[in-house]
């Protein structure tokens, strides 16, 4: 339907739409007026528009009558206004050019709507007997649409598609369809009364429903309406026309080509606004659009504009409409549906337990592990033990890792659950109720007879090193020179509980620590699990992400989705549970905290609560999300809601990356070459510089290959080294780039295409690393791309030593090295030496990758972009292709 | 760059440093190796240097190598590699081996691109043919290419196919049909789909070949060459048959395997997905259906570019490395190291940013979708099915988009007035 196309390609040239919105004629200003006014009438709730003015079948009675004049002026929403807005104007604008002001005000206002109407009314009343209620002004548009399709029946019979011959006037028939397909409130019985009356008057019978032309004619010589209003039609056209004397049903020779194009390109009455759509929609017309040196323009915006969606998005989701409740998803689970029998004389067990382990404090861990044993053996488990030594920034971290493991009586010791204990948690406390804790489960345990797979109780020195070295060396992962092998062992690993219980003293509310190693987390079933034991069953507090209080609003929710995103970002080992996860066992840390009446029994029945859920499973747990945000413990979104937020923002750069590149190509302005625009058989040529990529590519690959240096440096130099040897880098990472661009310059001098080709390289790396970055590890893919989201906007400034200079320092103050530096100043505990020396643990212990991506990924992106800020480009002679 | 002249030493350079290159990752990074064994990307059931040691391991204690099920490559390759001293306890020998045939290929390649066959064949000639790379550059680019980096370290077998069929081309090119006909039997024997580049090989070597045999019709010439190729590989088959115990047994287990696809490791490949959820009664009419698919190209494209051999067997190279059954990297890698002799065509090329976008960013989402669906358990197949489809998508966007440039620059010699301009596709 060409039509509504003229009005939206004159919309892409806005001279266009002004010119035709300056010559729209009276009668159809009238409508357009008549539409919006009621439509901000309607906006006004009391006067209750709509049911005053919408054709409702059964409300049209005699006094009711003026409902078939006003309902096409009524619209349900401004949507629905504007599109029919927008579809009525051009073909109401054609029907007064060709009619006359006057007889379209007749019609219109005669004939026109009291047809449709009463068709409508018809069949709806008494043949369909509903009351469906009809407004807009879409009746007319179908109503001149049949005209139109009948008079383009007359010129142009069919529409030739391959060998197929369709007549032209069913056109309106198949938008009739379309729109009642698409468009949900529509009135299928409305548009089609409307395209009844637009056949019947195309079809000729117009002029029995017209007004007698001599009247229309006296009234307008006598009240001389041409003179007087403005833009106003005469019923003779001589004195208007805007494309001189019209022929109404002259027919030019058409300009079929036997394609499907073949319909329009029927009369000169359409204008030259119509073939300037045809011409712009062949394919020169495209390549048109992809020449336009505007469309270069829009990529920084749209950068900027994926950023702040990125950004702003990831703020929506603590809201209740993004965000869900938690729930089990793995029916066997049944958490909180047993009752736990811990307690009563095992409290006496705890504490002579509690008071032969609390003499070990202060030994050897040998000793430790002899005294533990002795205990263990009592109880009449088999007991052994792992030795294992780790050296990380000149630090030794050795032990020695005590487990025992309980044969399920019944079961068939293809399947294990563990509950660990360390000697130490992460924060060096001594862990001094959570020892005898899994001592007293143990023996507790023991009694039982319904454990279908094993349970290996494992107590270790510290909390990282001695898990991670069990854990790699129970599924011989581990690298035998540093860890030993273990001698005692089970079926697979299907779950794993960590207990922190270094408070003394009743507690009041459970903390569930769950972040693994490189932002792994456990499956959500087993913290929705304990979080059911323990808040549900037994009555305790839960929180999570070290919020104490938590009043389950926005800015509470908000927080606790950013500490769990930096600590994913991070991806340290959090405690004893981290190094399970990355093997697919999903595990957790129990720490209890503050005052309240819940003693250690009660942390006990948490666990053997948690213990009969995992019993129950057959397979590992699977059903619940892997990827998710916590923003309380019960509610969370998963990685289809939240991935969009990384996503986006690894796009950007990508986008950018690919705007580079086009540009590149293009020839540079004041060197241009005449374009050879439309040659004699309508094939434009498309001028294209040939691109010299050596240089480039060979910019980005050293910067590549450099980031193995600070890698290489600060994962091996020793602990007392850290703080100079960074110190030193952060001098050099200020110097490098101003180095490095001065040798450019001078030996290489890049052009500005280079300079471009450059950008696109590194933030096309960076694009491709953030996003597959973003399926393992989110939280630190979307950090590093909003660390990194400055370069997308750098250039060079050839003319400007103060722009330069300016954005160099801007760059400065996001690179890896000032982002360490301003960690220290926020967080007063750290410094820079305990940073490096916990990411150099965290890399030779745990294969934490995060130094990886911030020294080969962000980095060389961060030095490409620092050459380029500082680049000073030269015009060189570009060959053409 | 364009055709410079380049001295033996600057190609002895060359080598020399990718040697070098491929011996420090060897011996500096001792896990790598294994590690790149492992990953499917490299190492398919055909090509696996890991079966290669299981066969290596029964074929040295007398027991037939195909009774594990577990090693489906060519008996000829135990041999070879039994001469060598056992891998475990000097590796180097084995990494040698790897090198020198890595340089073998390049070699061959070197000599394709220095004939200057990819710019003028007999029967057409380039508009453009200035402007292409030196064979210094395009060996440079197929020897420093990460992915035969990659595969070299993996030690997958597939090296030794690769050399056979640059070798094939070269001999080719300089006019020595004889050993082209017997390198491509070779390469016939190790996998089974160079036989599909044979008609193409054929034609480059009639249109190549040397003034002795200048008057012979090409009948004549194709069915003595034919017979050349099924002499020699009956050859080897005859070899194979009385090195395995005087036994057919080992055809089942080499070539069955890639026929019947009987072996459902997931690789980068489109069959092992489609065949893992079919149902058996239909097993066999698809594996007709895709090798059938797969030896359609040959003959259209050979018709259609008649007058450019070489540029067909680039194409068909890159069309089995996406639609072969067990393909791997090195296969990819073997297309990309064809792509660079037709850099006078590069300009022709519309899609070469998107290209590499998409071949870059599938090499990096490949491994760690693989990695999401099998060690952290979070992911499935159709996550790492999903992102080989993209791969393939990439490879072959650059086939259509080189199979667009060559008949661009074969139809702009008929049409001068159309050099520079956009042309309307129908």
């Amino acid at each position: 339907m060409p039509s509504p196309a003229i009005s939206f390609a004159a919309l892409l040239r806005g001279t266009r739409v002004r010119s035709y919105a300056n010559r729209l004629p009276l009668f159809t200003r009238l409508v357009l007026v008549a539409i919006v006014v009621f439509w901000v009438l309607g906006l006004v709730p009391v006067l209750d528009l709509r049911n005053w003015g919408a054709l409702v079948p059964d409300l049209v009675g005699i006094t009711t009558l003026y409902r078939l004049n006003t309902f096409p002026f009524i619209h349900l929403n401004l949507f629905h206004a504007v599109m029919n807005i927008l579809a009525l104007i051009p073909l109401l604008e054609r029907f007064e050019a060709e009619y006359g002001t006057l007889t379209s005000l007749a019609l219109f206002f005669g004939p026109f709507a009291t047809l449709p109407a009463f068709i409508y009314l018809f069949i709806e009343k008494f043949v369909l007997r509903a009351n469906t209620s009809v407004m807009g002004a879409s009746i007319w548009v179908f109503l001149l649409l049949g005209i139109e399709a009948i008079r383009t029946y007359k010129m142009n019979p069919y529409l030739v598609v391959g060998t197929h011959n369709i007549p032209t006037w069913t056109t309106p028939i198949a938008l009739l369809l379309c729109v009642a397909a698409l468009v949900p409130s529509s009135s299928f019985l409305g548009h089609l009364s409307g395209l009844a009356v637009g056949y019947f008057c195309g079809l000729g019978y117009l002029k029995y429903l017209a007004p007698p032309e001599k009247a229309l004619r006296f009234v307008e010589s006598k009240l001389n309406l041409l003179g007087r209003l403005p833009h106003y039609v005469s019923l003779d056209q001589k004195t208007y026309g805007r494309f001189g004397v019209l022929p109404t049903s002259g027919s030019p020779p058409p300009r079929s080509s036997g394609v499907a194009l073949g319909m329009v390109g029927s009369s000169q009455r359409l204008g030259p606004s119509q073939n300037d759509w045809l011409h712009s929609m062949s394919s020169s017309g495209v390549l048109r659009i992809r020449r336009d040196p505007r469309l270069l323009k829009l990529p920084p915006y749209l950068s900027l504009l994926c950023i702040v969606v990125g950004v702003v998005w990831l703020f929506l989701l603590p809201l209740d409409d993004y965000s869900r409740r938690t729930y089990i998803s793995e029916n066997a689970l049944l958490p909180g549906q047993v009752h736990t029998y811990f307690g009563g004389s095992d409290q006496n067990v705890f504490r002579a337990y509690k008071h032969e382990t609390g003499g070990l404090v202060g030994k050897s861990n040998i000793e430790i592990n002899d005294g533990l044993e002795t205990i263990v053996k009592s109880i009449g488990l088999k007991t052994s033990r792992q030795n294992f030594t780790y050296q990380s920034a000149g630090r030794v971290y050795s032990g020695e890792n005590l487990y025992a493991i309980l044969q399920a009586p019944r079961g068939d010791a293809t399947e294990a659950i563990v509950l660990v204990a360390a000697w130490e948690n992460v924060k060096g406390e001594h862990n001094r109720n959570g020892i005898p804790l899994i001592l007293t489960l143990a023996r507790y345990f023991k009694r039982w007879s319904l454990w279908s797979k094993d349970i290996i109780f494992l107590v270790t020195p510290d909390s990282i090193a001695g898990p991670q070295a069990w854990v790699d060396a129970y599924h011989d992962a581990h690298d035998s020179s540093r860890v030993d092998s273990l001698p005692l062992k089970s079926g697979a690993l299907q779950g794993a509980i960590a207990l922190d219980y270094a408070q003394e003293g009743r507690f009041e509310s459970v903390h569930i620590v769950y972040d693994g190693v490189n932002g792994q987390l456990p499956n959500l079933d087993l913290i929705n699990s304990v979080n059911s034991i323990a808040g549900g069953q037994m009555g305790m507090g839960v929180s999570i992400q070290e919020m104490w209080h938590h009043n389950d609003q926005y800015p509470d929710r908000l927080r606790t989705m950013l500490r769990g995103m930096l600590k994913q970002g991070l991806g340290l080992a959090s405690g004893p549970h981290s190094s399970f996860i990355p093997y697919h066992v999903d595990a957790v840390t129990l720490q209890p905290f503050g005052i309240g009446w819940q003693d250690e029994m009660a942390m006990g029945r948490v666990v053997e609560g948690t213990f009969r859920s995992l019993n129950n499973l057959l397979e590992h747990l699977h059903q619940s999300f892997f990827f998710y945000l916590l923003m309380q413990r019960e509610r969370f979104v998963s990685i289809g809601t939240y991935l969009p937020s990384a996503m986006l923002v690894a796009a950007n750069f990508t986008i950018m990356a690919i705007a580079l590149w086009v540009k590149s190509g293009q020839p540079v302005q004041n060197a241009k070459k005449e374009p050879e625009q439309d040659g004699s058989d309508g094939n434009p040529s498309t001028p294209a510089v040939e691109r010299d990529l050596f240089l480039p590519l060979g910019v980005v690959t050293l910067c590549q290959f450099l980031a193995v240096v600070p890698l290489y440096l600060f994962n091996h130099a020793t602990e007392s080294m850290l703080t100079p040897t960074f110190t030193i880098f952060a001098v050099l990472n200020t110097l490098l780039p101003f180095a490095l661009s001065q040798y450019l310059t001078q030996y290489h001098a890049p052009t500005t295409q280079q300079y471009q080709l450059i950008k696109s390289f590194s933030l096309l790396l960076l694009g491709m690393f953030l996003s597959s970055l973003a399926t393992l590890n989110f939280s630190l893919a979307l950090i590093i791309g909003l660390l990194a989201a400055p370069l997308t906007f750098m250039r060079p400034f050839p003319t400007s030593p103060a722009a330069r200079f300016l954005c160099a320092s801007l760059l400065n103050a996001v690179s890896p090295t000032a982002a360490l530096l301003i960690a220290t100043a926020v967080w007063r505990g750290l410094d820079v030496s305990t940073i490096l020396r916990g990411a150099a643990f965290a890399w030779d212990v745990c294969g934490m990758y995060t130094p990886v991506v911030v020294w080969c990924v962000w980095w060389p992106a961060w030095m490409a972009g620092s050459l380029v800020v500082l680049g000073r480009p030269e015009e060189r002679k570009v060959k053409t292709l | 760059m364009d055709g410079a002249k380049v001295t033996v030493g600057r190609t002895a350079g060359l080598y020399a440093g990718a040697a070098v290159l491929r011996l420090a990752l060897f011996t500096l990074f001792p896990g790598l190796p294994d590690l790149l064994t492992g990953r499917v990307e490299i190492s398919t059931p055909v090509t696996s240097f890991k079966r290669l040691q299981e066969g290596l391991f029964l074929y040295n204690h007398n027991v037939s190598p195909y009774d594990g099920g577990v090693y489906h490559q060519a008996p000829l390759l135990l041999p070879l590699f039994s001469l060598l001293p056992s891998f475990s306890t000097l590796p180097i020998l084995t990494y040698l081996l790897y090198i020198a045939v890595d340089l073998l290929s390049a070699g061959a390649l070197l000599k394709i691109a220095d004939s200057g066959e990819a710019g003028s064949s007999a029967l057409f000639t380039s508009p453009r043919r200035e402007k292409r790379w030196s064979g210094f550059i395009v060996a440079a680019v197929f020897l420093f290419n990460p992915f035969t980096i990659a595969t070299c370290i993996g030690r997958s077998t597939s090296v030794f196919t690769t050399c056979a069929i640059l070798h094939a081309i070269a001999k080719a090119v300089a006019g020595a049909p004889f050993s082209a006909m017997v390198a491509l039997s070779f390469a016939t024997y190790l996998s089974l789909y160079p036989l599909l580049l044979l008609p193409p090989l054929l034609l480059l070597c009639y249109d190549r070949r040397p003034p002795s045999s200048q008057k012979q019709p090409l009948l004549n010439f194709a069915l003595s060459h034919i017979a050349v190729v099924l002499a020699v590989l009956s050859a080897l088959l005859q070899m194979s048959y009385l090195m395995t115990g005087c036994s057919w047994e080992f055809l089942p287990s080499t070539y069955g395997v890639q026929l019947t696809l009987s072996d459902l490791t997931p690789n980068i490949g489109l069959w092992w997905y489609f065949f893992i959820e079919m149902f058996d009664s239909f097993r066999s009419f698809f594996l007709a259906v895709f090798w059938l698919h797969l030896s359609s190209y040959v003959g259209g494209l050979t018709l259609r570019i008649r007058r450019q051999p070489l540029v067909v067997l680039t194409l068909l190279l890159g069309i089995f490395a996406i639609f072969k059954p067990y393909p791997s990297i090195s296969d990819a890698s073997l297309f990309l190291a064809m792509v660079p002799l037709y850099r006078h065509l590069f300009p022709l090329m519309r899609y070469t940013f998107v290209i590499a976008a998409v071949i870059m960013y599938t090499t990096f989402l490949g491994p760690a979708f693989y990695h999401l669906w099998i060690y952290a358990g979070s992911g499935n197949a159709n996550f790492f099915y999903a992102i080989t489809l993209v791969w393939g998508l990439g490879l072959s966007l650059l086939v259509c988009d080189l199979t667009f440039a060559v008949l661009r620059d074969e139809w702009e010699v008929e049409r001068p007035e159309m050099v520079g301009k956009e042309i309307r596709q129908i």
